[in-house]
């Protein structure tokens, strides 16, 4: 492992990408918003473990996904319903239901903390995937930056047209600091908007990766070395093979 | 999104390879190495990864095979976001997914819709 992130990496790698994975890992490792330093790296520790976990390969392998009985390969460092968010999100997203959901929130996972974790799990696999895309391992972990999370609640959160609680950009106000560039940005945009700073981490990660917000509907311009509709094969196709149907 | 790219830039794609994978019907240049990188990636086999990363890279070069990798990237974070957070399908592309489009690309097969539905 590598703790600077495409360190020997055998293509040259565009700065911004370098960039923003150095600022992403500094913000993992910093107390967030519900959890502490510490407990971010222990989820990306675990979304890790995921990756090899045996029962997340039955489950994945498996025609009804909640019909497998088994445990999962644990870190041991998380409860279980932090494990089961995790490990179900890296492995098999496209067939995570509302209520599965709703029996993880029902354990002991409130849904801040859940939200936080799924803005983990995306940070961590837009980075781990582009790094091992390269032919390069995974980016060692950094110290955990002690410190007291914000838990700080958007007040216009509420469960409306997702699963989880979203800030529509109506309902955003000056205490949720930036949140949209636009108030037409899509749903995807939203998703995490519940915990405002994971959302602002994730998209700091996503904008460098495949586009800013300004570009995503611009179809005639390309800002890559590769164009539109070579980008948006690619992103249909990797989205079929997760099954997102969104 | 493909499809509005596709149409401005006149290439051809038939919107079954979404899900059956790619053929001939779909014109999108270099598009066998691009989809065969994000397969392999989306697989996470090193070996298969490497082979199809120099393929990509004879045809394309460095930059090309960059942001190849890093688009395939950005897919396994919103997928994440999008069927955790269980952001509804219906709103994709501002709305505009229309129920032909997801039946066309196979979408209406997926787990998500069937238990929609």
């Amino acid at each position: 492992m590598s703790s600077t992130p495409f360190e020997n990496c055998a293509y040259e790698v565009r700065q911004d990408i370098v960039e923003t994975h150095k600022d992403a890992w500094g913000r993992i490792a910093s107390p967030g918003t519900w959890l502490d330093g510490a407990r971010r790296l222990a989820v990306v520790a675990e979304i890790r473990q995921a990756r090899s976990c045996d029962f997340c390969s039955e489950i994945k392998e498996a025609l009804s996904p909640y019909a497998v009985t088994g445990a999962h390969s644990v870190t041991g460092a998380l409860s279980d319903a932090e494990v089961e968010l995790i490990h179900r999100t890296v492995s098999d997203p496209g067939r995570l239901t509302e209520p599965w959901t709703a029996e993880v929130l029902d354990s002991d996972l409130t849904q801040g903390e859940f939200v936080e974790i799924v803005g983990i799990i995306a940070m961590v696999s837009v980075m781990d995937t582009c790094t091992m895309a390269l032919g390069l391992p995974d980016t060692d972990l950094p110290d955990a930056i002690a410190g007291e999370p914000t838990r700080y609640l958007p007040p216009g959160a509420k469960v409306n047209a997702a699963w989880l609680p979203i800030v529509e950009p109506e309902d955003a106000v000056e205490t949720d600091e930036p949140l949209y560039p636009s108030p037409k940005v899509g749903y995807i945009y939203r998703g995490l908007s519940m915990v405002p700073e994971s959302m602002r981490n994730y998209w700091a990660l996503a904008n460098t990766h495949y586009l800013p917000g300004e570009y995503v509907y611009q179809f005639d311009k390309s800002i890559r070395a590769i164009k539109r509709p070579q980008m948006e094969i690619i992103a249909a196709r990797v989205s079929a093979l997760h099954q997102c149907a969104y | 999104m493909l499809r509005e790219s596709t149409q401005i830039a006149e290439n051809e794609v038939d919107l079954s390879d979404v899900v059956g994978g790619l053929s001939d019907a779909t014109n999108i240049p270099n598009a066998e190495a691009l989809v065969n990188f994000a397969e392999a990636i989306v697989g996470r086999e090193n070996d298969k990864i490497a082979k199809a990363r120099q393929v990509l890279f004879d045809e394309l070069g460095n930059d090309a095979t960059v942001d190849a990798a890093a688009t395939t990237s950005a897919f396994h974070g919103f997928v994440r976001i999008a069927d955790a957070i269980g952001i509804p399908y219906t709103t994709a592309a501002q709305g505009k997914d229309v129920p032909e489009i997801r039946e066309a690309a196979g979408v209406n097969n997926f787990y998500r819709v069937q238990e929609a539905n």
